[in-house]
C-alpha cells in the first residue's frame, strides 16, 4: 500500500507553487484552511465559532462525517474559507476507504488543497491527540495547533505550557475554549500571519515503507511521550499566581511532580460509568432509556397536540363559515388547512424525539450505548458503531446512512445501511400517530405502549433482516475486512439544555420547511384529482330534496367520477387483499413524495368523500365513519389498521434514502435490492397480518 | 497474558503489541503502546467489550482486539 506520506510529499510542491504565486492573485482567490484532529476534539465547535455556522456538535467521537465549508466571520478579517473535516485517529489508513478519506484532507475533490491546517487537540488527552498532529506536521505542511478542553485538564489539576509545546513541535499553538469561544481572536491573528507569511520548511519527507509502519509509529509515540512529559504542568488555581511566576516555578515542579492523576480518567465519569456500564444493571438501564425515549414521544406530546389540532379545526371551520359553500372554500378548508394540520399535529412528537436524541448525544451516553450492544450486534453482522447511525435513523434515514461511514468494516457498514430504513423515521410518526389514535382515541397510555411496540417491531425486524443477510453474507458483499471495535468513551457532561433545545427547534423547523411545501403541493394536486373532471354534477330530479341532501349527492357523484377514482380503480385489486380501498391506495402512492403526505391525503380524500363535509370533525372521526364502497361495511377495521402499520414499517417510500444509499455504497445494487426486498416484505406481511387477524377475530 | 484476560479493577503495564494481529495497528494508534499503564474499569454485559483506562481516557475495546495487547505481570 502506498503511504499517504509520500502522497503529501508530492503534494508539497503544489502547495509551494500556490503560496509562492504573486500576492495579487492571493488577494483575489480566497485561501483555504482545513480543521483536522482526533474525533471529539472540538473541530466543529471551533468551526462554528469562526464561521458563525450552527453545525451539529455532539459529545460522541465521529459526529462529523461530511466536510463542510464556510467563510470566516467578517469580524476576524481573515480572507479565507474554513473546512471542517471528520475526525481521524491517525494519518495512516488501514483500509482503502480510509485512504480516500485521508487523501481528501490533502487534496479535496471540490475544495482543493489547503494553505494551512489547524489541528485541534483535547488538552486532557494530549498524548493521544498529538499523533495525527505530528503526523501532519511531518508531511511538511503548515500547521497551527489549537488546544481545546483546557477546562477539563484544569479540573484534573494540570495545565499545558504553550511555549514548551511550540518549541517541541515546531508549530504555533494557542488555547481555545469551546464553551466561551475565548481564544478565537488570537487564533485568527495567528492564521492571518501564517497565510501572509507562508513559511514552509524544506524538509523532504521520505515515505516510510509499509514494513516500517510499526517502527515509525513507535518512534512517533516516543516523541509524543517526551513532548507531553514536558508540556504538562501542575495547575494550581488556588495560589492565584500569574503565569510568569508559574513558569518560573515550573522548573522546580517538573522534576518530581505527581503525574498519577493525569493518568486517571475523569472521576465523575467513572462514578457514572459504574452504574451505566455495570455488569448487569448496565444493560437494564440501557433498555429503560430506550423504552423511555419511545414511549415519552407519545404521552409527553399529547397535550400540545390536542391544542394544535383544535386550532386547525377551528380555523378550517371559521373559513368555511366565512367563505360560504363554494369549491374555493372546500379547497382551502379541506385541501390546505385540513391537509397541513393533519401533519403539523404530530410536530410536538417530532420535537420531543429530536430533543431526547439530542440529550443522549450531548451527555456522552451514546458511546456507552455503542459499547453495550457491540457484542449482540456483532452476532448478526453489525458493530457497536452501528448503534449511533441506527438511533439517528429514528429522526431521518439520510444523515443516519451517512453516519454509517464511521464503521470501518465494509460489510458491517453495508448491512447497517441496509437496515436503517427499518428504523421508524420522524416522517412516519404522523402516520403511526394517526393510526394509533384511531385505534385508541384518548387513551394515551395504550397509545404510548402501542407506539413503542411499533418502534420495537421495526428494530426487531431490522435485527432479523441483518441476521439474514449476515447468513448469506458472501453473496451480499464479498470483502472480508477485519472486524474490530475500539472507541473512545468521552467524559460525561451535563447536556447544554439551551443548546440542545435550540438545535431541536432548528431541526424541527427544517422538518417543517422540507415537508411543508411537499404536503401543500400534493394537497393541491390531490384536491384537483378528487374535484375534477366533474366539478358540478347536475341531477334531473331534485324536487323534494333538502339543500343538504343535494350537496351530499353532488359531492358523492363528483368524487365517483373523479380522476382519482378512475386511477384508484386500477390499483383497487392490489388494495383489496390487505383490506383497504382505492382511497387508501391513492394515499399510499402519494407517500412516495414524502411519507407524511399519507396523512394529509387521507384527510383530504376522506373529508371530501365522506358525508356532509363537516370540517370540525377530526380526520380520525372521518375515518371512523368511512365505509367500504360496496357493502356499507366499516372500512378501517382493526386488522386493516394493523396491516397498514406493518406496511409502513417495511415500505421504503423515500426516494432520498435510495439516492443516499446509492451514493454511500457506490452503486445501484444495494438500493435496488433494498427497494425490492422491502416492497415485497411490506405487502406480503400486511397481507398476512390482515388476513391472519381476520381469521382470529 | 493479554488485556483480554485481565480482571476488572486490576492494573497492568503493556509489554508489547502483537503485530501479527489484524487490529494491532489500530490498537496502537488509539494509544496502547508498550510501557503504558492500563486498568479495566468496566465490562459490558457478558464481559465484552471492555472499558479500559488508558492515558487518562476511557477506551472501549472488544476482547478480540484486546488480545494483541500483551501485558507484564500484574502489579
Ligand atoms: N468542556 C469543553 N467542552 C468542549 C470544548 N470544546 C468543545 N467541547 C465539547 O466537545 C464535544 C465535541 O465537540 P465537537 O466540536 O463536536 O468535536 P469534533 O472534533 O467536531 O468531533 P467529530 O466531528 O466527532 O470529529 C462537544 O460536546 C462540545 O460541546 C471545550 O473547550 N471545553
Ligand atoms: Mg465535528
Amino acid at each position: 500500500m502506498q503511504s499517504v506520506l509520500s502522497l503529501t510529499a508530492k503534494n508539497k510542491n503544489t502547495l509551494h507553487g500556490k503560496s509562492n504565486s504573486t500576492p495579487q492573485s492571493k488577494l483575489h482567490s480566497k485561501s483555504l484552511i482545513t480543521l483536522v484532529g482526533s474525533p471529539n476534539s472540538g473541530k466543529t465547535t471551533l468551526f462554528n465559532h469562526l464561521s458563525g455556522r450552527k453545525s451539529r456538535t455532539v459529545n460522541y467521537p465521529g459526529a462529523t462525517v461530511e466536510y463542510s465549508y464556510a467563510d470566516f466571520l467578517e469580524c476576524f478579517s481573515v480572507n479565507s474559507k474554513i473546512l471542517d473535516s471528520p475526525g481521524i485517529i491517525s494519518l495512516i489508513p488501514s483500509s482503502p476507504d480510509e485512504k480516500v478519506t485521508i487523501e481528501n484532507l490533502f487534496r479535496h475533490k471540490i475544495f482543493g488543497t489547503p494553505d494551512l491546517f489547524v489541528v485541534t487537540l483535547d488538552a486532557s488527552q494530549l498524548s493521544r491527540h498529538l499523533l495525527p498532529a505530528l503526523q501532519l506536521k511531518d508531511t511538511g505542511v503548515n500547521v497551527i495547533l489549537v488546544i481545546t478542553m483546557r477546562d477539563i485538564l484544569n479540573q484534573k489539576g494540570y495545565d499545558i505550557e504553550l511555549a514548551e509545546i511550540r518549541s517541541l513541535t515546531g508549530c504555533d499553538a494557542v488555547f481555545f475554549d469551546g464553551i466561551s469561544g475565548y481564544g478565537k481572536e488570537e487564533l485568527s491573528v495567528l492564521i492571518n500571519y501564517h497565510l501572509n507569511n507562508p513559511d514552509i520548511p524544506d524538509i523532504i519527507v521520505t515515505a516510510p515503507g509499509p514494513e516500517l509502519k510499526e517502527v515509525n509509529l513507535i518512534n512517533l509515540f516516543r516523541r509524543i511521550e517526551r513532548i507531553s512529559e514536558n508540556v504538562i504542568i501542575k495547575y494550581d488555581n488556588s495560589s492565584g499566581l500569574t503565569p510568569d511566576i508559574t513558569n518560573a516555578n515550573k522548573s522546580l515542579v517538573i522534576a518530581g511532580y505527581d503525574r498519577k492523576g493525569l493518568n486517571k480518567p475523569d472521576r465523575t465519569t467513572l462514578k457514572i460509568d459504574s452504574f451505566m456500564l455495570h455488569k448487569y444493571w448496565g444493560i437494564v438501564i440501557f433498555l429503560c432509556i430506550m423504552a423511555f425515549t419511545f414511549t415519552s414521544i407519545f404521552w409527553l406530546a399529547s397535550p400540545v397536540m390536542n391544542l394544535i389540532d383544535f386550532i386547525f379545526r377551528y380555523s378550517a371551520d371559521y373559513f368555511t363559515d366565512a367563505a360560504g359553500d363554494s369549491w374555493f372554500s372546500d379547497f382551502i378548508s379541506n385541501g390546505i388547512i385540513g391537509g397541513t394540520g393533519g401533519v403539523l399535529v404530530f410536530l410536538p412528537q417530532i420535537v420531543i424525539l429530536f430533543f431526547i436524541l439530542g440529550v443522549l448525544e450531548d451527555s456522552g451516553y451514546l458511546a456507552r450505548g455503542a459499547m453495550l450492544i457491540d457484542k449482540p450486534l456483532s452476532k448478526i453482522g453489525l458493530n457497536g458503531r452501528s448503534f449511533a447511525p441506527m438511533l439517528s435513523g429514528f429522526a431521518c434515514a439520510i444523515p443516519a446512512i451517512m453516519a454509517a461511514r464511521t464503521i470501518q468494516n465494509k460489510r458491517e457498514r453495508y448491512i447497517t445501511i441496509f437496515i436503517i430504513p427499518l428504523m421508524s423515521c420522524s416522517a412516519r410518526l404522523p402516520v403511526y400517530g394517526l393510526l394509533v389514535s384511531y385505534l385508541f382515541g384518548d387513551e394515551h397510555f395504550y397509545s404510548g405502549i402501542t407506539l413503542a411496540a411499533i418502534y420495537l417491531f421495526g428494530i426487531l425486524s431490522s435485527l432479523v433482516v441483518a441476521g439474514f443477510i449476515n447468513k448469506y453474507r458472501s453473496s451480499f458483499i464479498k470483502v472480508e475486512d477485519n472486524s474490530s471495535f475500539i472507541m473512545e468513551l468521552p467524559v460525561y457532561r451535563i447536556p447544554q439544555f439551551g443548546f440542545v433545545f435550540k438545535s431541536t427547534l432548528d431541526n424541527s423547523w427544517q422538518y417543517v420547511k422540507k415537508a411543508g411545501p411537499i404536503i401543500l403541493s400534493f394537497s393541491v394536486v390531490l384536491w384537483i384529482f378528487t374535484y375534477f373532471p366533474n366539478p358540478d354534477p347536475q341531477f334531473k330530479v331534485t324536487e323534494g330534496l333538502s339543500t343538504e341532501q343535494i350537496s351530499f349527492l353532488k359531492s358523492s357523484e363528483r368524487i365517483s367520477n373523479s380522476y382519482a377514482a378512475s386511477f384508484g380503480k386500477i390499483i383497487e385489486p392490489l388494495m383489496k387483499p390487505i383490506g383497504l380501498d382505492w382511497r387508501v391506495g391513492v394515499s399510499l402512492i402519494a407517500t412516495f413524495a414524502a411519507r407524511e403526505v399519507f396523512v394529509s391525503s387521507l384527510a383530504l380524500i376522506f373529508k371530501v368523500t365522506e358525508n356532509e363535509g363537516n370540517t370540525r370533525e377530526s380526520l380520525v372521526n372521518a375515518m371512523h365513519t368511512a365505509e367500504t364502497g360496496t357493502g356499507g361495511k366499516k372500512l378501517f377495521t382493526f386488522p386493516a389498521i394493523i396491516g397498514l402499520i406493518v406496511f409502513f414499517v417495511f415500505a421504503l417510500q423515500c426516494i432520498s434514502t435510495l439516492a443516499v444509499t446509492r451514493k454511500e455504497t457506490g452503486g445501484w445494487r444495494i438500493p435496488i435490492i433494498q427497494l425490492a426486498a422491502y416492497s415485497i416484505l411490506a405487502y406480503m406481511l400486511a397481507f398476512i397480518t390482515f388476513n391472519g387477524l381476520n381469521l382470529l377475530m | 497474558m493479554t488485556v483480554a484476560d485481565l480482571k476488572s479493577g486490576r492494573k497492568a503495564r503493556i509489554k508489547t503489541i502483537d503485530f501479527t494481529h489484524p487490529s494491532s495497528f489500530r490498537v496502537m494508534e488509539y494509544g496502547f503502546t508498550p510501557g503504558q499503564e492500563i486498568e479495566i474499569m468496566n465490562k459490558a454485559f457478558l464481559g465484552d467489550p471492555l472499558s479500559v483506562s488508558l492515558r487518562g481516557t476511557l477506551i472501549a475495546i472488544r476482547k478480540t482486539d484486546a488480545k494483541c495487547i500483551e501485558l507484564d505481570g500484574e502489579e
